[in-house]
């Protein structure tokens, strides 16, 4: 042992990290679900809340511009499905296959094998915010200052991290990738209807109370105020310490229970 | 050829794993073993199924915390200096497996990446067809045959030129010609400069291509050194000869010493 040896058997980290950011890069974007999830859903509750738009649904807040309710709720729809279901999966399913395994005994960091995958699940959440806004402003006829979608990609990277928070507790808490779905589903069916239907105020004051501070509540409640340019209350400061309160839960469970094998 | 060259001068094994203890829970898997590996030698370690030899892997690979001993691998630690082993060895694992979606062009960049080895896009595809996989460039890992998948896994484990390349049951599932074609390669290693610590059912196999063996059974070391001596010492063991059919091969003395149940 030499301590020239020693410097040079070491990889440089950034080519490490570059090379797992290019492979998890092309991964997601090879895989049909997780190109349906982060692009095709969010872009179909558009195009189906745009049809609807004329007939005065939630949009219908005053001061609100014109389809911020609805590109708000694609974009959560699109930052949940990707961030919660699609990112939860495939981190199960190459945790059954043994990838993780395979990537562990490299000289690569632990962390730096999720922090890769947690990165480029960002990145397309940045690119799908970008499409789904301006898709929304040709769908709904407005148009969108640079600082609102400024707002609207600083909200989305914040709701993209707290959904891969929840993502990240869900594989840590539960083993086997077919759980893990099924899991995944069952919460994704959950934060939807409580957020949507508690947000919308249907249900009574406490339970949209309840609702503002579950993830979908708390997403709808930025997005529109970011699409609104709404001046900062108390219902932003709720949404923004839900949704720290989920991220710090959600990536202390899943950093804590994870497991590198699904043994 | 290697990442480190050997070194005439280099100084003790290239790995000492010394009294390492590995438990799961109440069960142990690895009962203090200790074995020593020289520089370009190829060691065997046999044992059946659950005797501990997948575990003691893993704790030199670093993928399981031992409770108790080290394994010292060129000097350094496998707990302690984690990343300075796994820079220096090779790895098959047991069951490899790479992301689905990448091509096996793919999986090579990767893999070159990750042990800082710069490859131009047509070194890669040089060493991918030295391999014989060269019209599978664009295929999968999951669609390539196992034959194809363990040469694949094999160029990957050495593609960093490691001093050490561990391989867990590199020929299980492989046709006589794969198999040959792959001890061949482990050869070439060999000379090159490298070591290797392999893990096989095959007793034929150890017996040819060992310099020397470890036959462990239940976590603990039962037996070490080159086949011929192991057979010369345990032929006149009653265990040994009540299991013998004529000459006493390794495989006698390994069943004699580990017992003729089956295990799971």
């Amino acid at each position: 042992m030499t301590d020239s040896t020693l410097t040079s058997t070491r990889p440089p980290f950034g080519m490490v990290f570059g090379s797992l950011f290019r492979a998890d890069f092309t991964v997601l974007l090879r895989s049909v679900r997780m190109i349906a999830l982060n692009l095709a859903l969010p872009i179909i509750v558009l195009i189906i809340f745009s049809l609807h738009s004329g007939q005065g649904n939630g949009s219908a807040a005053a001061g609100l511009t014109a389809g911020g309710f609805d590109i708000g709720l694609a974009l959560t729809y699109g930052l949940m499905s990707s961030s919660l279901i699609g990112y939860s999966i495939t981190v199960a399913r190459d945790r059954d296959a043994g990838v993780f395994q395979r990537l562990r005994v490299t000289p690569a960091p632990t962390w730096a094998i999720m922090a890769s995958r947690v990165l480029v699940q960002l990145v397309v959440n940045l690119i799908m915010t970008v499409i789904v806004i301006v898709l929304g402003a040709i769908l709904f006829k407005t148009t969108f200052s640079f600082g609102q979608y400024l707002l609207v990609a600083g909200v989305a990277l914040l709701g993209g991290i707290m959904f891969l928070a929840i993502g990240q507790a869900v594989v840590g808490l539960v083993r086997s990738a077919t759980a893990v779905n099924a899991v995944g589903r069952v919460l994704y069916v959950i934060l939807l209807l409580l957020g949507l239907l508690g947000s919308s105020g249907l249900l009574g004051d406490t339970v949209k109370s309840i609702a503002d501070w579950t993830p979908v509540g708390a997403m709808i409640n930025l997005f529109e105020s970011a699409l609104s340019l709404a001046a900062w209350g108390s219902d932003q400061t709720t949404a923004i310490i839900a949704i720290a309160i989920y991220i710090v839960v959600g990536a202390f469970i899943g950093i804590r229970w994870f497991r590198w094998d699904s043994r | 050829m290697f990442m480190t060259e050997p070194n005439a001068e280099a100084q003790g094994p290239i790995l000492d794993v010394t009294d390492l203890v590995v438990a799961y829970g109440n069960r142990t898997a690895v009962d203090g073993i200790s074995f020593q590996i020289k520089r370009g030698e190829i060691f065997g370690l046999l044992g059946p199924n659950g005797a501990g030899k997948t575990s003691t892997l893993s704790a030199i690979e670093g993928l399981v915390k031992p409770g108790g001993g080290t394994a010292i691998i060129d000097g350094y630690d496998a707990q302690r200096q984690a990343t300075d082993v796994r820079a220096r060895l090779g790895v098959q694992l047991q069951a490899s497996s790479f992301q689905s979606e990448l091509t096996i062009e793919q999986i090579v960049q990767l893999y070159a990446g990750l042990y800082g080895v710069r490859l131009s896009r047509q070194a890669i595809v040089d060493r991918i067809r030295e391999i014989g996989l060269g019209d599978e460039l664009g295929k999968r890992f999951k669609s390539l045959s196992g034959g194809q998948q363990q040469r694949l896994s094999l160029l990957i484990a050495v593609v960093h030129r490691p001093i050490l390349l561990l391989l867990d049951e590199p020929t299980s599932g492989l046709d006589p010609q794969s198999r040959r074609q792959l001890w061949d390669r482990i050869e070439k290693l060999r000379h090159d400069g490298g070591s290797i610590l392999l893990t096989t059912h095959s007793m034929e196999e150890a017996q040819s291509v060992c310099d020397r063996v470890a036959i462990i059974d239940h976590g603990k070391v039962l037996a070490i050194d080159t086949p011929e001596l192991l057979i010369k010492k345990y032929k006149t063991d009653p265990r040994v000869k009540a299991v013998a059919r004529g000459a006493v091969t390794l495989e006698d003395v390994f069943i004699g010493l580990t017992g003729s149940e089956i295990r799971d």
